[in-house]
C-alpha cells in the first residue's frame, strides 16, 4: 500500500516512514494487536468454565472454515523496497551527438536531471587522415586513382564511417569507375599507412605501439578478395555437389580405416611370425639339448623352455614309443594358448588344468573344440597327466594354426591385388603367385584374359593400398 | 578309523615338493522299471558314487561327499560320511549332481566334481522301449591332485587300507581308454605341428612374394617405358 500511495504522492496518515525497524518488527506490532483483543475470563468465572470458551491463545481453536492465512509453518516473506520510491518527471533532453540540437522528451529520474544524454557516449567519431595537396603530390599518387577520386572515397570514408559496404554503394559511379570493397579499403588503409609514416599522426586507431614501435595496419586485399571467392564457391554450391562432397569424405574415411587396420594386421602378422619362429628355435634347441643329455649349456629362455617341458619328455621317451624325429619337426612350444602354471599348494582336480584360460575367446574355443571333434578326439579326455599335457599342448598348437591360417588369407589376398595392379600397369604380362601360396586350385594363375572383366574393382582397391 | 594325534602344533606344515595324486571313478548306474510306476511318474532306480581308482579304502582320507541333486528332491543334500559313497534315488529324469568331497584335514579345502545323471542311452532309438534289466553305467576318471599336502594328511594318505581282497575292477576300462586317448592326442599333435610348419612356410613365402610383387610394380612405376621388363 505504501509504494501505491507514494506513487500517487497521497500522505500516510500517521506518516510513519518505512525504516528497518518497522520492517523488522512489524509482525510484532500486529501480534500486539491480536493479543489486545483476545478475551479475558470475566470475574467470577471459573477457569475451567472459561477454558471450554477460548483456549490459552486463540490459535489452539480448530478452525470453522478451512484456511490458509494463518501464519504457521510460512516463512516472513522478504520485504522489498525499504527506501522510498524516487520520483520521475517528463524532461527534455538534448543527445551531444547531434548537432542540431533538436530537443527530445523522455522519462528521466529526477535526481539524474542534471547529467549529460547517458548514450551518447557511444556516438563514437572515426578520425579519417587528412591530406594536403602537396602531401598528396609528395607520397600518394597513384597511377590507378586519380586525386578527384581518392578525394571522393576519403570524403565518403569520413561521411560514412568507414562503413565500406555503404561508401561502396554510394559510390558515384557515374563520375567514377566502378570499384570492389576490396579496391576501396585497399586504397585507403593505404593512404593511413603512409600518412602515418610520414606524419606525427593525429589518427591513432590504426597504429598501435608495440615495444615503442610503431605498428601500421596492414590490409591484405589480395587475400580478402580470395576469401570472399571461397565463401562465395561454398555458398554457391548445388545440393548435388554437396552430396558428392559429403559422400567423398566418407569414402575418404573408410579408405583410411581399412589402410589402418591393414596397417595394423601387418603388425600382427609380423609378431606372430616372430612369435612362432621363436618358439621353433627354443624347441629345437632344446631338442638337440636333450639328446646330448648334457643340461648345463643353453641361456635362460632355453632353462625356462626346458624346465616347462621336462617331464613331458620324460614320459614322452619313456611310456610313449613315439620317434624322436616327431619332437625334432615341432616347432611352436609354447605359443598359442598359455595355460597357467601349477599352483601352489592344495587339492585340485587333474581336469581343471584342461580348463581353457579365460583370455581366449568364446569364439576361439568354439573353433578349436570343432578341429577337435574333427580328428575325433574328446573335448574332455581322460584326465591323467601325460593326457592333461598333451591335450593342452595340442589345444595350443590349434590356436596357432588358426592364426596362422587366418593370417594367410590377407596374403593371398594382397597378392591377388598386387597381381591385377601389375597387370593393369604392364598389359600383357602377369606375375605368378606361387601355387602353394594358393590353397583352391582355383585360385592358381588364372589366364590373363580372363582377369580383364574383374579389372574394376582391383583397380579400387590399389587406390587403398 | 582312529586320527592319530600326535602331529604336534605344525600338523598345519605342508610338505614341499611332494605331490601324491588319487585316481577315483565318478559316475551313475541307472535301472529302467519297465513302465512309469503309478503314484509318482519315476521311471528309473539310480546310484550315484564316488569310488576309488585303485583298491584303496577312501575313508582314510575322506570325511564326507556330499551329493546335492535336483531341487525337486525332498532334502536335495545328501551327505554320505562312510563308505560306499553312494546314492540311490528313484526318477524319471536327468540333471546335474555336484559331488563335494571333503577331506579329514580341515585345511584341505573340498574338491567339486559335477556329474549328469544318465538314466537313458543315447542317441534315444525312436520308439524302440528303454532296454529293462541290463543297467546303464555313466562314469568318469579323475585324480585328485594333493599338492603339498599337510603332515596329517600326507599320513592319512600313505594309510589306506584295501577295501577288499577280490579284484577290485570298474565298468569301463580305464587304462584301455586312457591309452587309446593319449595315441589321438599324440598323433593328432604331430599332424598339427607339421602344420603349423607348412603354414609358416606358405606364410614366410607369401611375404616373400608380396615383397617381389612389390619391387616389380614399383620398377614398373619409376620406369613405365621399360614394358619389356620380365615378369618373374
Amino acid at each position: 500500500m505504501a509504494d501505491i500511495l507514494d506513487i500517487l504522492d497521497i500522505e500516510q496518515p500517521g506518516g510513519s516512514e518505512i525504516n528497518r525497524d518497522t520492517i523488522i518488527h512489524g509482525d510484532k506490532v500486529k501480534k500486539k494487536y491480536v493479543t489486545a483483543k483476545a478475551v479475558k475470563r470475566p470475574e467470577g468465572m471459573h477457569r475451567e468454565v472459561f477454558a471450554l470458551l477460548y483456549n490459552d491463545s486463540n490459535k489452539d481453536l480448530p478452525p470453522l472454515l478451512p484456511t490458509d492465512t494463518g501464519k504457521a509453518y510460512k516463512q516472513t516473506k522478504a520485504k522489498l523496497g525499504m527506501r522510498k520510491v524516487r520520483k520521475w518527471t517528463w524532461a527534455p533532453f538534448t543527445n551531444p551527438a547531434r548537432k542540431d540540437n533538436a530537443v527530445f522528451y523522455h522519462w528521466k529520474r529526477v535526481s539524474d536531471e542534471t547529467k549529460e544524454y547517458p548514450f551518447a557516449q557511444f556516438n563514437k567519431q572515426v578520425s579519417i587522415p587528412s591530406y594536403s595537396e602537396s602531401e598528396y603530390n609528395q607520397f600518394l599518387k597513384s597511377e590507378d586513382w586519380s586525386q578527384a577520386e581518392t578525394d571522393h572515397l576519403m570524403d565518403l570514408c569520413q561521411r560514412f564511417d568507414l562503413r565500406f559496404i555503404i561508401i561502396h554503394d554510394r559510390w558515384d559511379r557515374a563520375a567514377f569507375r566502378d570499384r570492389s570493397i576490396e579496391d576501396l579499403k585497399e586504397r585507403y588503409y593505404g593512404i593511413c599507412a603512409t600518412l602515418s609514416k610520414v606524419k606525427t599522426n593525429p589518427w591513432s586507431n590504426l597504429t598501435t605501439t608495440v615495444n615503442g614501435e610503431k605498428r601500421i595496419y596492414h590490409y591484405d586485399a589480395e587475400h580478402e578478395r580470395k576469401r570472399k571467392e571461397q565463401l562465395r564457391r561454398l555458398f554457391d554450391r548445388t545440393q548435388e555437389q554437396i552430396d558428392e562432397e559429403q559422400m567423398l569424405i566418407a569414402e575418404l574415411k573408410k579408405i583410411e580405416a581399412r589402410k589402418r587396420e591393414r596397417e595394423k594386421k601387418t603388425q600382427d602378422l609380423q609378431k606372430l611370425i616372430s612369435r612362432a619362429d621363436s618358439g621353433n628355435i627354443a624347441s629345437n634347441n632344446h631338442a638337440t639339448n636333450n639328446m646330448d643329455t648334457s643340461n648345463n649349456t643353453g641361456n635362460v629362455s632355453l632353462n625356462i623352455a626346458r624346465r616347462h617341458d621336462r617331464k613331458l619328455h620324460k614320459k614322452k621317451l619313456s611310456s610313449q614309443q613315439r620317434p624322436i624325429r616327431a619332437v625334432e619337426t615341432v616347432t611352436v612350444e609354447w605359443s598359442g594358448i598359455k595355460f597357467p602354471e601349477a599352483r601352489g599348494a592344495g587339492v585340485w582336480l587333474r581336469s581343471q588344468r584342461m580348463k581353457l584360460p579365460p583370455g581366449v575367446g568364446q569364439r576361439k574355443t568354439k573353433t578349436i573344440e570343432q578341429e577337435l571333434r574333427l580328428m575325433n578326439i574328446d573335448i574332455a579326455p581322460t584326465p591323467t597327466e601325460a593326457i592333461c599335457k598333451h591335450f593342452n599342448e595340442l589345444r595350443s598348437d590349434l590356436a596357432l594354426v588358426l592364426d596362422l591360417r587366418s593370417a594367410l588369407v590377407p596374403c593371398e589376398f594382397e597378392l591377388q591385388a598386387l597381381r591385377h595392379q601389375y597387370e593393369v600397369l604392364n598389359p600383357g604380362k602377369t606375375l605368378t603367385i606361387p601355387a602353394s601360396i594358393c590353397n583352391g586350385p582355383e585360385n592358381e594363375a588364372k589366364p590373363t584374359l580372363e582377369i580383364i572383366d574383374v579389372v574394376g574393382s582391383p583397380s579400387a582397391l590399389n587406390n587403398t593400398i | 578309523m582312529s586320527l592319530p594325534t600326535d602331529f604336534g602344533p605344525d600338523s598345519g606344515g605342508r610338505i614341499k615338493g611332494l605331490v601324491i595324486v588319487k585316481p577315483i571313478v565318478y559316475g551313475n548306474v541307472a535301472r529302467y522299471f519297465g513302465k512309469k510306476r503309478e503314484e509318482d511318474g519315476h521311471t528309473h532306480q539310480w546310484t550315484v558314487y564316488v569310488k576309488p581308482y585303485a583298491n584303496e579304502d577312501m575313508s582314510a582320507y575322506i570325511k564326507k561327499v556330499h551329493f546335492k541333486l535336483h531341487e525337486s528332491y525332498a532334502n536335495p543334500n545328501r551327505i554320505v560320511t562312510k563308505p560306499p559313497y553312494e546314492l540311490t534315488e528313484t526318477g524319471w529324469g536327468e540333471f546335474e549332481i555336484v559331488i563335494k568331497i571333503y577331506f579329514h584335514d580341515p585345511n584341505e579345502r573340498p574338491v567339486t566334481l559335477y556329474h549328469i545323471l544318465k538314466l537313458f542311452q543315447s542317441p534315444v532309438t525312436e520308439g524302440a522301449p528303454p532296454t529293462v534289466g541290463r543297467a546303464l553305467v555313466s562314469e568318469s576318471y579323475e585324480e585328485i591332485v594333493f599338492q603339498e599336502p599337510t603332515q596329517l594328511m600326507q599320513h592319512l594318505l600313505n594309510s589306506v587300507k584295501p577295501i577288499t581282497n577280490g579284484p577290485w575292477t570298474h565298468d569301463t576300462d580305464f587304462e584301455e581308454k586312457k591309452e587309446k586317448t593319449l595315441e589321438k592326442i599324440l598323433s593328432a599333435q604331430t599332424k598339427v605341428r607339421s602344420e603349423i610348419t607348412v603354414l609358416k612356410e606358405k606364410l614366410h613365402l607369401a611375404k616373400e612374394t608380396i615383397t617381389k610383387f612389390k619391387e616389380e610394380i614399383a620398377k614398373l612405376q619409376n620406369n613405365p617405358n621399360a614394358n619389356i621388363l620380365t615378369a618373374m
